[in-house]
Protein backbone atom coordinates (compact mmCIF):
# COMPACT_ATOMS: atom_id res chain seq x y z
CA UNK A 1 0.00 0.00 0.00
CA UNK A 2 1.46 3.42 -0.57
CA UNK A 3 0.82 6.30 1.46
CA UNK A 4 -2.14 8.92 1.40
CA UNK A 5 -1.90 12.15 0.77
CA UNK A 6 -2.96 13.48 3.73
CA UNK A 7 0.38 13.29 5.64
CA UNK A 8 1.01 9.40 6.52
CA UNK A 9 4.28 8.79 5.83
CA UNK A 10 5.65 6.38 2.83
CA UNK A 11 5.12 2.80 4.18
CA UNK A 12 8.80 0.91 3.50
CA UNK A 13 8.36 -0.97 0.24
CA UNK A 14 7.03 -5.04 0.89
CA UNK A 15 10.16 -7.36 -0.24
CA UNK A 16 9.24 -9.74 -3.16
CA UNK A 17 8.78 -13.47 -1.25
CA UNK A 18 12.34 -13.87 -2.61
CA UNK A 19 13.64 -10.86 -1.48
CA UNK A 20 12.06 -11.87 2.21
CA UNK A 21 13.72 -15.31 2.03
CA UNK A 22 17.01 -14.40 0.85
CA UNK A 23 17.20 -11.89 3.78
CA UNK A 24 16.16 -14.44 6.02
CA UNK A 25 18.73 -16.77 5.04
CA UNK A 26 21.21 -14.09 4.90
CA UNK A 27 20.53 -13.60 8.71
CA UNK A 28 19.97 -17.02 9.83
CA UNK A 29 16.00 -16.87 10.16
CA UNK A 30 14.04 -19.32 10.08
CA UNK A 31 10.73 -19.78 8.53
CA UNK A 32 7.91 -20.40 11.22
CA UNK A 33 5.73 -21.89 8.50
CA UNK A 34 6.71 -25.44 8.35
CA UNK A 35 6.73 -28.07 11.54
CA UNK A 36 10.56 -29.28 12.70
CA UNK A 37 11.87 -32.50 11.49
CA UNK A 38 10.23 -35.17 12.64
CA UNK A 39 13.25 -36.17 14.37
CA UNK A 40 14.22 -32.98 16.05
CA UNK A 41 10.98 -33.33 16.89
CA UNK A 42 11.50 -36.09 19.41
CA UNK A 43 14.60 -34.81 20.64
CA UNK A 44 12.55 -31.79 21.69
CA UNK A 45 9.78 -33.76 23.58
CA UNK A 46 12.54 -35.78 25.50
CA UNK A 47 13.57 -32.58 26.18
CA UNK A 48 10.92 -31.21 27.58
CA UNK A 49 10.84 -34.45 30.09
CA UNK A 50 10.80 -32.02 32.89
CA UNK A 51 8.35 -29.96 31.44
CA UNK A 52 5.67 -32.65 31.21
CA UNK A 53 6.44 -33.68 34.47
CA UNK A 54 5.45 -30.22 36.07
CA UNK A 55 2.14 -30.10 34.31
CA UNK A 56 1.63 -33.99 34.85
CA UNK A 57 1.82 -33.15 38.72
CA UNK A 58 -0.06 -29.88 38.77
CA UNK A 59 -2.82 -31.85 36.18
CA UNK A 60 -3.26 -34.62 38.93
CA UNK A 61 -3.28 -31.64 42.09
CA UNK A 62 -5.70 -29.82 40.01
CA UNK A 63 -8.21 -32.56 39.20
CA UNK A 64 -8.28 -33.81 43.18
CA UNK A 65 -8.92 -30.42 44.36
CA UNK A 66 -12.11 -29.50 43.09
CA UNK A 67 -13.74 -32.70 44.54
CA UNK A 68 -14.45 -32.52 48.21
CA UNK A 69 -13.36 -35.94 48.80
CA UNK A 70 -10.45 -35.68 46.68
CA UNK A 71 -8.56 -38.98 46.63
CA UNK A 72 -11.27 -40.61 48.50
CA UNK A 73 -13.13 -40.86 45.12
CA UNK A 74 -10.31 -42.56 43.33
CA UNK A 75 -10.83 -45.64 45.59
CA UNK A 76 -15.12 -45.38 45.86
CA UNK A 77 -15.02 -45.27 41.89
CA UNK A 78 -13.79 -48.29 41.30
CA UNK A 79 -15.38 -50.13 43.57
CA UNK A 80 -18.77 -49.00 42.96
CA UNK A 81 -18.33 -49.61 39.45
CA UNK A 82 -17.28 -53.10 39.71
CA UNK A 83 -20.58 -53.69 42.08
CA UNK A 84 -22.92 -52.38 39.90
CA UNK A 85 -20.97 -54.48 36.86
CA UNK A 86 -21.59 -57.38 39.30
CA UNK A 87 -25.27 -56.80 39.50
CA UNK A 88 -25.69 -56.95 36.14
CA UNK A 89 -23.22 -59.70 34.42
CA UNK A 90 -22.78 -61.69 37.59
CA UNK A 91 -26.17 -61.98 38.83
CA UNK A 92 -28.91 -60.37 36.39
CA UNK A 93 -27.54 -61.55 33.05
CA UNK A 94 -24.92 -63.84 34.02
CA UNK A 95 -21.78 -63.81 31.61
CA UNK A 96 -19.83 -66.27 33.81
CA UNK A 97 -19.05 -68.86 31.40
CA UNK A 98 -15.15 -70.07 31.06
CA UNK A 99 -14.39 -67.94 34.75
CA UNK A 100 -14.33 -69.91 38.63
CA UNK A 101 -13.47 -66.56 39.75
CA UNK A 102 -15.53 -64.28 38.10
CA UNK A 103 -15.63 -61.29 41.15
CA UNK A 104 -11.97 -61.07 40.18
CA UNK A 105 -12.21 -61.39 36.58
CA UNK A 106 -14.92 -58.36 36.41
CA UNK A 107 -13.03 -56.42 38.35
CA UNK A 108 -9.66 -56.50 36.11
CA UNK A 109 -11.86 -55.77 33.13
CA UNK A 110 -13.56 -53.03 35.06
CA UNK A 111 -10.49 -51.41 36.12
CA UNK A 112 -8.03 -51.88 33.24
CA UNK A 113 -10.77 -50.74 30.75
CA UNK A 114 -11.68 -47.71 32.79
CA UNK A 115 -7.84 -46.66 32.79
CA UNK A 116 -8.33 -46.92 28.81
CA UNK A 117 -11.51 -45.05 28.78
CA UNK A 118 -10.36 -42.22 31.10
CA UNK A 119 -7.14 -42.00 29.36
CA UNK A 120 -8.46 -41.43 25.69
CA UNK A 121 -11.34 -39.23 27.00
CA UNK A 122 -9.04 -36.89 29.15
CA UNK A 123 -6.47 -37.12 26.16
CA UNK A 124 -8.41 -36.01 23.19
CA UNK A 125 -9.13 -33.03 24.87
CA UNK A 126 -5.92 -32.19 25.86
CA UNK A 127 -4.93 -29.72 23.24
CA UNK A 128 -8.65 -28.01 23.10
CA UNK A 129 -8.67 -28.00 26.80
CA UNK A 130 -5.56 -26.35 26.74
CA UNK A 131 -5.98 -23.79 24.22
CA UNK A 132 -4.98 -20.74 26.42
CA UNK A 133 -1.00 -22.77 26.85
CA UNK A 134 -1.37 -23.51 23.30
CA UNK A 135 -2.11 -20.20 21.86
CA UNK A 136 0.70 -18.30 24.51
CA UNK A 137 3.57 -20.17 23.90
CA UNK A 138 5.39 -22.21 21.70
CA UNK A 139 6.44 -25.94 22.50
CA UNK A 140 6.11 -29.17 21.07
CA UNK A 141 2.27 -29.57 21.28
CA UNK A 142 2.58 -33.73 21.92
CA UNK A 143 3.92 -32.31 25.45
CA UNK A 144 0.20 -32.13 26.64
CA UNK A 145 -1.34 -35.20 25.40
CA UNK A 146 2.12 -37.18 27.06
CA UNK A 147 1.47 -35.39 30.45
CA UNK A 148 -2.02 -36.22 30.14
CA UNK A 149 -1.20 -39.82 29.88
CA UNK A 150 0.91 -39.73 32.74
CA UNK A 151 -1.81 -37.77 34.49
CA UNK A 152 -3.95 -41.13 33.73
CA UNK A 153 -1.36 -43.09 35.00
CA UNK A 154 -1.14 -41.39 38.75
CA UNK A 155 -4.74 -41.61 39.00
CA UNK A 156 -5.47 -45.34 38.59
CA UNK A 157 -2.95 -46.30 40.91
CA UNK A 158 -5.58 -45.85 43.51
CA UNK A 159 -7.73 -47.95 41.40
CA UNK A 160 -5.37 -50.67 40.64
CA UNK A 161 -5.07 -51.06 44.58
CA UNK A 162 -8.67 -51.56 44.97
CA UNK A 163 -7.78 -54.22 42.47
CA UNK A 164 -5.62 -56.25 44.52
CA UNK A 165 -7.52 -55.90 47.33
CA UNK A 166 -10.02 -57.55 45.31
CA UNK A 167 -7.72 -60.28 43.45
CA UNK A 168 -6.30 -61.26 47.45
CA UNK A 169 -10.02 -61.13 49.03
CA UNK A 170 -11.50 -63.31 46.26
CA UNK A 171 -8.79 -66.14 46.89
CA UNK A 172 -6.40 -65.79 44.66
CA UNK A 173 -3.33 -67.13 45.75
CA UNK A 174 0.29 -64.73 45.13
CA UNK A 175 2.55 -65.99 42.46
CA UNK A 176 5.51 -65.03 40.75
CA UNK A 177 3.19 -63.69 37.71
CA UNK A 178 2.19 -60.92 40.00
CA UNK A 179 5.87 -59.45 39.28
CA UNK A 180 4.62 -58.71 36.14
CA UNK A 181 1.86 -56.58 36.69
CA UNK A 182 3.66 -53.55 36.16
CA UNK A 183 5.36 -54.72 32.64
CA UNK A 184 1.61 -55.45 31.64
CA UNK A 185 0.61 -52.11 33.00
CA UNK A 186 3.76 -50.05 30.88
CA UNK A 187 3.05 -51.70 27.84
CA UNK A 188 -0.94 -50.56 27.85
CA UNK A 189 0.43 -46.88 29.27
CA UNK A 190 2.29 -46.99 25.62
CA UNK A 191 -0.37 -48.16 23.76
CA UNK A 192 -2.59 -45.44 25.42
CA UNK A 193 0.17 -43.38 24.92
CA UNK A 194 0.12 -43.79 21.08
CA UNK A 195 -3.91 -43.47 20.93
CA UNK A 196 -3.91 -40.13 22.80
CA UNK A 197 -1.93 -38.49 20.55
CA UNK A 198 -3.87 -39.98 17.62
CA UNK A 199 -7.28 -38.98 19.36
CA UNK A 200 -5.71 -35.29 19.85
CA UNK A 201 -5.25 -34.53 16.40
CA UNK A 202 -8.46 -36.22 15.91
CA UNK A 203 -9.81 -33.89 18.24
CA UNK A 204 -8.07 -30.69 17.23
CA UNK A 205 -9.51 -31.47 13.54
CA UNK A 206 -13.20 -31.50 14.31
CA UNK A 207 -14.48 -30.88 17.73
CA UNK A 208 -17.15 -32.97 16.85
CA UNK A 209 -14.99 -35.79 17.54
CA UNK A 210 -15.30 -35.53 21.12
CA UNK A 211 -18.58 -36.48 20.59
CA UNK A 212 -18.14 -39.93 18.61
CA UNK A 213 -15.30 -41.07 21.25
CA UNK A 214 -17.74 -42.01 23.97
CA UNK A 215 -19.83 -43.95 21.48
CA UNK A 216 -16.60 -45.96 20.23
CA UNK A 217 -15.62 -46.29 24.16
CA UNK A 218 -19.06 -47.92 23.99
CA UNK A 219 -18.61 -49.91 21.87
CA UNK A 220 -15.16 -51.45 22.41
CA UNK A 221 -16.55 -51.77 26.52
CA UNK A 222 -18.82 -54.52 24.77
CA UNK A 223 -16.27 -56.19 22.57
CA UNK A 224 -13.65 -56.14 24.58
CA UNK A 225 -13.97 -58.87 27.25
CA UNK A 226 -14.62 -56.36 30.35
CA UNK A 227 -17.25 -58.44 32.03
CA UNK A 228 -16.85 -62.38 29.56
CA UNK A 229 -14.35 -63.90 28.41
CA UNK A 230 -13.88 -63.76 24.60
CA UNK A 231 -12.15 -67.71 24.38
CA UNK A 232 -15.84 -68.75 25.79
CA UNK A 233 -17.81 -66.52 23.50
CA UNK A 234 -16.12 -66.46 20.92
CA UNK A 235 -15.76 -70.24 20.05
CA UNK A 236 -18.82 -70.10 18.20
CA UNK A 237 -17.64 -67.72 15.43
CA UNK A 238 -14.85 -68.96 13.15
CA UNK A 239 -11.65 -68.81 14.99
CA UNK A 240 -10.11 -65.72 13.44
CA UNK A 241 -13.21 -63.63 15.15
CA UNK A 242 -11.71 -64.61 18.21
CA UNK A 243 -8.64 -63.54 17.46
CA UNK A 244 -9.14 -60.61 16.51
CA UNK A 245 -11.42 -59.84 18.88
CA UNK A 246 -8.51 -60.83 21.47
CA UNK A 247 -5.35 -59.16 19.72
CA UNK A 248 -7.21 -56.02 19.60
CA UNK A 249 -5.58 -53.25 21.81
CA UNK A 250 -8.36 -52.71 24.04
CA UNK A 251 -8.72 -56.07 24.83
CA UNK A 252 -5.14 -57.44 24.76
CA UNK A 253 -3.97 -55.16 28.06
CA UNK A 254 -6.99 -56.48 29.90
CA UNK A 255 -5.95 -60.50 29.27
CA UNK A 256 -2.59 -59.53 29.75
CA UNK A 257 -3.38 -58.05 33.42
CA UNK A 258 -5.67 -61.36 33.98
CA UNK A 259 -2.85 -63.78 33.04
CA UNK A 260 -0.79 -61.76 35.99
CA UNK A 261 -3.30 -62.34 39.06
CA UNK A 262 -5.40 -65.37 38.10
CA UNK A 263 -4.61 -68.67 38.68
CA UNK A 264 -7.63 -69.73 35.73
CA UNK A 265 -5.82 -67.57 32.92
CA UNK A 266 -2.55 -69.47 31.98
CA UNK A 267 0.34 -66.98 30.43
CA UNK A 268 0.21 -67.14 27.06
CA UNK A 269 3.58 -65.45 25.66
CA UNK A 270 2.43 -65.37 22.32
CA UNK A 271 -0.16 -62.58 23.69
CA UNK A 272 2.65 -60.74 25.65
CA UNK A 273 4.80 -60.64 22.06
CA UNK A 274 1.18 -58.81 20.54
CA UNK A 275 1.16 -56.43 23.17
CA UNK A 276 4.79 -55.61 23.13
CA UNK A 277 4.23 -54.99 19.78
CA UNK A 278 1.52 -52.66 19.99
CA UNK A 279 3.59 -51.20 22.93
CA UNK A 280 6.03 -49.70 19.92
CA UNK A 281 3.98 -49.63 17.05
CA UNK A 282 1.09 -47.53 18.64
CA UNK A 283 3.45 -45.08 20.08
CA UNK A 284 5.61 -44.30 17.30
CA UNK A 285 2.71 -44.16 14.73
CA UNK A 286 0.98 -42.32 17.37
CA UNK A 287 3.41 -39.55 18.00
CA UNK A 288 4.01 -39.29 13.89
CA UNK A 289 0.41 -39.05 13.11
CA UNK A 290 0.74 -35.89 16.13
CA UNK A 291 3.59 -34.40 14.13
CA UNK A 292 1.70 -34.07 11.15
CA UNK A 293 -0.35 -31.11 12.19
CA UNK A 294 2.01 -29.61 14.43
CA UNK A 295 2.10 -26.19 13.05
CA UNK A 296 -1.83 -26.01 13.21
CA UNK A 297 -2.55 -26.55 17.06
CA UNK A 298 -4.16 -23.99 18.34
CA UNK A 299 -5.95 -22.23 15.69
CA UNK A 300 -8.98 -20.92 15.93
CA UNK B 1 14.36 4.09 25.93
CA UNK B 2 17.12 2.62 25.01
CA UNK B 3 20.77 3.11 24.78
CA UNK B 4 22.00 5.07 21.73
CA UNK B 5 24.23 2.26 21.01
CA UNK B 6 21.93 0.07 20.48
CA UNK B 7 20.03 -1.01 17.66
CA UNK B 8 16.80 0.84 18.62
CA UNK B 9 19.09 4.44 18.26
CA UNK B 10 18.32 4.26 14.81
CA UNK B 11 14.82 4.51 14.25
CA UNK B 12 13.72 6.23 11.43
CA UNK B 13 14.61 4.61 7.83
CA UNK B 14 15.90 1.35 7.95
CA UNK B 15 19.69 1.00 6.97
CA UNK B 16 20.58 -2.14 5.27
CA UNK B 17 22.15 -4.08 7.61
CA UNK B 18 20.33 -3.95 10.27
CA UNK B 19 19.85 -7.29 12.05
CA UNK B 20 16.16 -8.50 11.09
CA UNK B 21 14.24 -10.33 13.97
CA UNK B 22 11.16 -10.72 12.18
CA UNK B 23 10.40 -11.33 8.31
CA UNK B 24 7.00 -10.96 7.23
CA UNK B 25 5.96 -11.40 3.57
CA UNK B 26 2.91 -11.47 1.79
CA UNK B 27 1.39 -13.44 4.90
CA UNK B 28 -2.92 -14.62 4.50
CA UNK B 29 -4.61 -15.96 7.16
CA UNK B 30 -8.01 -17.18 6.34
CA UNK B 31 -9.82 -18.19 9.30
CA UNK B 32 -12.19 -21.62 9.38
CA UNK B 33 -14.23 -20.46 11.94
CA UNK B 34 -16.52 -23.21 13.69
CA UNK B 35 -19.29 -22.65 15.65
CA UNK B 36 -20.00 -18.75 15.04
CA UNK B 37 -18.04 -15.42 14.62
CA UNK B 38 -14.88 -14.88 16.80
CA UNK B 39 -15.76 -10.90 17.74
CA UNK B 40 -12.00 -9.77 16.96
CA UNK B 41 -12.09 -10.62 13.22
CA UNK B 42 -15.94 -9.95 12.80
CA UNK B 43 -16.29 -6.73 10.59
CA UNK B 44 -17.60 -3.79 11.50
CA UNK B 45 -21.75 -3.17 10.72
CA UNK B 46 -22.33 -7.23 11.60
CA UNK B 47 -24.77 -8.56 8.98
CA UNK B 48 -27.72 -9.50 11.43
CA UNK B 49 -29.65 -11.40 8.77
CA UNK B 50 -27.11 -13.64 8.48
CA UNK B 51 -26.41 -14.48 12.18
CA UNK B 52 -30.34 -15.51 12.16
CA UNK B 53 -30.28 -17.44 8.99
CA UNK B 54 -26.60 -19.33 10.36
CA UNK B 55 -29.56 -19.63 13.85
CA UNK B 56 -32.08 -21.27 11.55
CA UNK B 57 -30.20 -23.82 9.33
CA UNK B 58 -27.26 -24.52 12.98
CA UNK B 59 -29.77 -24.77 15.52
CA UNK B 60 -27.70 -22.62 18.20
CA UNK B 61 -24.78 -24.12 19.59
CA UNK B 62 -25.58 -28.12 18.68
CA UNK B 63 -24.36 -28.03 14.92
CA UNK B 64 -21.57 -25.88 14.32
CA UNK B 65 -21.35 -23.81 11.57
CA UNK B 66 -18.03 -23.06 9.55
CA UNK B 67 -17.28 -20.21 7.72
CA UNK B 68 -14.14 -18.36 6.39
CA UNK B 69 -12.72 -14.63 7.39
CA UNK B 70 -9.77 -13.51 5.62
CA UNK B 71 -8.62 -11.89 8.80
CA UNK B 72 -4.92 -10.56 7.29
CA UNK B 73 -4.55 -9.71 3.88
CA UNK B 74 -0.97 -9.49 2.26
CA UNK B 75 0.78 -7.84 4.68
CA UNK B 76 4.84 -7.38 4.66
CA UNK B 77 7.25 -6.04 7.37
CA UNK B 78 10.92 -6.26 8.20
CA UNK B 79 11.02 -5.63 11.94
CA UNK B 80 14.67 -5.17 13.61
CA UNK B 81 16.30 -6.07 16.93
CA UNK B 82 16.12 -3.77 19.45
CA UNK B 83 12.78 -2.17 17.73
CA UNK B 84 9.31 -1.79 19.37
CA UNK B 85 6.64 -2.15 17.23
CA UNK B 86 3.05 -0.81 17.73
CA UNK B 87 0.43 -2.66 16.08
CA UNK B 88 -2.94 -0.29 16.19
CA UNK B 89 -6.19 -0.50 14.26
CA UNK B 90 -10.27 -1.00 15.01
CA UNK B 91 -11.48 -3.86 16.53
CA UNK B 92 -11.31 -6.42 13.96
CA UNK B 93 -8.62 -5.01 11.99
CA UNK B 94 -6.69 -8.52 12.34
CA UNK B 95 -4.19 -6.88 14.56
CA UNK B 96 -4.15 -9.82 17.42
CA UNK B 97 -4.56 -12.42 14.39
CA UNK B 98 -1.18 -10.70 13.11
CA UNK B 99 0.46 -10.98 16.29
CA UNK B 100 -0.54 -14.60 17.08
CA UNK B 101 0.71 -15.56 13.35
CA UNK B 102 3.91 -13.80 13.67
CA UNK B 103 4.60 -15.73 17.10
CA UNK B 104 4.26 -19.01 14.84
CA UNK B 105 0.89 -19.56 16.01
CA UNK B 106 -0.85 -19.27 13.52
CA UNK B 107 -0.07 -21.00 10.19
CA UNK B 108 -0.25 -18.57 7.45
CA UNK B 109 -2.85 -19.79 5.06
CA UNK B 110 -0.24 -18.21 2.03
CA UNK B 111 3.34 -16.14 2.36
CA UNK B 112 5.87 -16.81 5.28
CA UNK B 113 6.67 -15.88 8.29
CA UNK B 114 10.97 -16.08 9.20
CA UNK B 115 11.36 -15.26 13.10
CA UNK B 116 14.78 -15.18 15.03
CA UNK B 117 14.97 -17.31 18.04
CA UNK B 118 11.92 -18.14 20.38
CA UNK B 119 8.67 -16.29 20.83
CA UNK B 120 6.50 -15.12 23.76
CA UNK B 121 2.71 -13.95 23.44
CA UNK B 122 1.30 -12.53 26.12
CA UNK B 123 -2.42 -12.14 25.45
CA UNK B 124 -5.06 -10.46 27.93
CA UNK B 125 -6.51 -14.19 26.52
CA UNK B 126 -3.63 -16.42 27.41
CA UNK B 127 -4.62 -17.87 30.77
CA UNK B 128 -2.42 -20.53 31.05
CA UNK B 129 -4.11 -23.14 33.76
CA UNK B 130 -6.71 -21.04 35.55
CA UNK B 131 -7.80 -23.77 38.03
CA UNK B 132 -3.77 -23.99 38.96
CA UNK B 133 -2.27 -21.70 41.96
CA UNK B 134 0.26 -19.04 40.21
CA UNK B 135 3.13 -20.90 41.47
CA UNK B 136 2.22 -23.60 39.17
CA UNK B 137 1.58 -21.46 36.30
CA UNK B 138 4.59 -19.59 36.70
CA UNK B 139 6.77 -22.85 36.72
CA UNK B 140 4.46 -23.99 33.61
CA UNK B 141 4.98 -21.04 31.54
CA UNK B 142 8.29 -20.68 32.79
CA UNK B 143 9.49 -24.36 31.24
CA UNK B 144 7.27 -23.86 28.42
CA UNK B 145 9.55 -20.79 27.65
CA UNK B 146 12.81 -22.52 27.85
CA UNK B 147 13.69 -22.29 31.06
CA UNK B 148 14.59 -25.27 33.65
CA UNK B 149 13.32 -26.09 36.48
CA UNK B 150 15.99 -24.65 38.32
CA UNK B 151 15.80 -21.61 36.29
CA UNK B 152 12.31 -21.00 37.07
CA UNK B 153 13.01 -21.71 41.13
CA UNK B 154 16.10 -19.16 41.11
CA UNK B 155 13.95 -16.12 39.31
CA UNK B 156 10.44 -17.06 41.64
CA UNK B 157 11.30 -14.81 43.76
CA UNK B 158 12.04 -12.19 41.23
CA UNK B 159 8.89 -13.03 39.44
CA UNK B 160 6.42 -13.00 41.83
CA UNK B 161 7.81 -9.61 43.61
CA UNK B 162 7.43 -7.59 39.52
CA UNK B 163 4.51 -9.17 39.54
CA UNK B 164 3.39 -7.27 43.27
CA UNK B 165 0.49 -9.82 43.49
CA UNK B 166 1.99 -11.17 46.93
CA UNK B 167 1.07 -14.51 48.72
CA UNK B 168 -1.79 -14.71 46.06
CA UNK B 169 0.31 -16.62 43.77
CA UNK B 170 -0.38 -19.66 46.20
CA UNK B 171 -4.02 -19.01 45.02
CA UNK B 172 -6.13 -20.93 42.30
CA UNK B 173 -5.74 -18.12 39.18
CA UNK B 174 -9.43 -18.17 38.52
CA UNK B 175 -9.57 -15.93 41.62
CA UNK B 176 -7.45 -13.74 40.27
CA UNK B 177 -9.11 -10.23 39.27
CA UNK B 178 -8.03 -9.37 35.23
CA UNK B 179 -5.15 -6.91 36.47
CA UNK B 180 -3.50 -9.44 38.93
CA UNK B 181 -3.69 -12.63 36.03
CA UNK B 182 -1.99 -10.27 33.64
CA UNK B 183 -0.01 -8.61 36.23
CA UNK B 184 1.57 -12.79 36.66
CA UNK B 185 1.58 -13.25 32.89
CA UNK B 186 3.42 -10.28 32.05
CA UNK B 187 5.82 -11.59 34.67
CA UNK B 188 5.85 -14.80 33.65
CA UNK B 189 6.74 -13.34 29.98
CA UNK B 190 9.72 -11.43 30.63
CA UNK B 191 11.15 -14.23 32.94
CA UNK B 192 13.10 -15.53 30.39
CA UNK B 193 13.81 -12.45 28.28
CA UNK B 194 12.26 -13.96 24.89
CA UNK B 195 13.78 -13.14 21.65
CA UNK B 196 10.42 -11.89 20.67
CA UNK B 197 7.70 -10.25 23.26
CA UNK B 198 4.52 -10.19 21.75
CA UNK B 199 2.03 -7.86 23.99
CA UNK B 200 -1.27 -8.29 22.89
CA UNK B 201 -3.87 -5.69 25.29
CA UNK B 202 -2.09 -7.16 28.45
CA UNK B 203 -0.87 -3.44 29.81
CA UNK B 204 -4.02 -2.48 29.80
CA UNK B 205 -5.55 -3.55 32.65
CA UNK B 206 -2.67 -2.98 35.03
CA UNK B 207 -3.11 -0.18 36.99
CA UNK B 208 -0.52 2.93 36.66
CA UNK B 209 1.89 2.10 38.90
CA UNK B 210 2.52 -1.09 36.81
CA UNK B 211 2.19 0.60 33.57
CA UNK B 212 5.53 2.02 34.78
CA UNK B 213 7.06 -0.98 35.94
CA UNK B 214 6.14 -2.66 32.84
CA UNK B 215 7.33 -0.04 30.48
CA UNK B 216 10.83 0.06 32.22
CA UNK B 217 10.80 -4.53 31.51
CA UNK B 218 9.58 -3.56 27.88
CA UNK B 219 13.10 -1.29 27.17
CA UNK B 220 15.10 -3.55 28.93
CA UNK B 221 13.86 -6.36 27.15
CA UNK B 222 14.74 -4.51 24.11
CA UNK B 223 17.92 -3.30 25.30
CA UNK B 224 19.11 -6.81 25.44
CA UNK B 225 18.54 -6.71 21.26
CA UNK B 226 15.32 -8.51 21.51
CA UNK B 227 11.98 -7.13 19.77
CA UNK B 228 8.91 -6.11 21.38
CA UNK B 229 5.41 -6.42 19.36
CA UNK B 230 2.51 -4.58 20.77
CA UNK B 231 -1.44 -4.59 20.30
CA UNK B 232 -3.00 -1.90 22.04
CA UNK B 233 -6.17 0.15 21.78
CA UNK B 234 -4.49 3.08 23.87
CA UNK B 235 -2.63 5.45 21.89
CA UNK B 236 -0.49 6.34 24.81
CA UNK B 237 0.75 2.99 25.64
CA UNK B 238 1.97 2.61 22.33
CA UNK B 239 3.32 6.39 22.66
CA UNK B 240 5.29 5.59 25.68
CA UNK B 241 6.43 2.44 24.26
CA UNK B 242 6.86 2.15 20.85
CA UNK B 243 9.29 3.30 17.89
CA UNK B 244 7.13 2.30 14.65
CA UNK B 245 3.32 1.52 14.67
CA UNK B 246 2.00 -0.49 12.38
CA UNK B 247 -1.56 0.19 11.02
CA UNK B 248 -4.11 -2.35 10.35
CA UNK B 249 -7.46 -1.75 8.83
CA UNK B 250 -9.73 -4.54 7.52
CA UNK B 251 -6.66 -6.83 7.53
CA UNK B 252 -4.41 -4.61 5.22
CA UNK B 253 -1.49 -3.30 6.42
CA UNK B 254 -2.13 0.39 5.60
CA UNK B 255 1.19 2.16 7.23
CA UNK B 256 3.94 1.67 8.39
CA UNK B 257 6.50 3.76 10.09
CA UNK B 258 7.30 6.01 12.87
CA UNK B 259 5.03 6.00 15.82
CA UNK B 260 4.04 9.93 16.22
CA UNK B 261 3.66 10.52 12.36
CA UNK B 262 1.00 6.87 12.01
CA UNK B 263 -0.55 8.12 15.53
CA UNK B 264 -1.13 11.52 14.55
CA UNK B 265 -2.51 10.70 11.19
CA UNK B 266 -5.04 7.44 12.66
CA UNK B 267 -5.96 10.00 15.22
CA UNK B 268 -7.04 12.68 13.02
CA UNK B 269 -9.17 9.81 11.23
CA UNK B 270 -12.90 10.12 11.34
CA UNK B 271 -14.65 6.71 10.27
CA UNK B 272 -17.96 8.65 10.18
CA UNK B 273 -16.51 11.21 7.53
CA UNK B 274 -14.16 8.82 6.15
CA UNK B 275 -16.82 5.69 6.10
CA UNK B 276 -14.66 4.17 2.58
CA UNK B 277 -11.71 3.77 4.88
CA UNK B 278 -8.87 5.71 6.44
CA UNK B 279 -6.62 7.87 3.95
CA UNK B 280 -4.31 6.26 1.57
CA UNK B 281 -7.08 3.74 0.73
CA UNK B 282 -9.93 3.65 -1.73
Amino acid sequence: MTAGPEGLPQTPPALSAEEAAALAKRHGLPSLGGRPPFGDYVGSLWGQRSFIWTLSTAQTVARNSSDRLGMLWTVLNPLLLIGSYYLVFGLLVPTTKGTTNFIAFLAIGVVIFGYMASSITRGSKSIVNNIGLVRALRFPRAVLPVAETLTQVVTVLPAIAVLMVVVIVTGEPVRWHWLLLPVALAMQTAILGGMVLIAARLVNISRDMTNLIPVAIRVLRYVSGVFFSIEAYAARFDPIVGDVLMIQPFALPIALVRQCLLEEAPIQWIQWAAGLGWAVVLPAFGLWFFWRDEAKYGRA
Amino acid sequence: MAAPDTPAGGRTSPVPERRPAAIVSHLDIIYRVVGGKRSNTSAIGDDEGESIFRNLIGRGKTVATVQSVHAVKDVSFVAYHGESVGIIGRNGSGKSTLLRAVAGLLPPTNGEVFLAGTPALLGVNAVLMSALSGERNIYIGGQALGLTKAQVKERFEEIVAFSGIGDAVYRPMSTYSSGMAARLRFAISTAAVPDVLMIDEALSTGDAEFRKRSGEKVDEIREKASTVFLVSHSNSTVRDLCDRVLWMHHGHLIADGPTEAILTAYEGWDPKKHPAGPPGIG
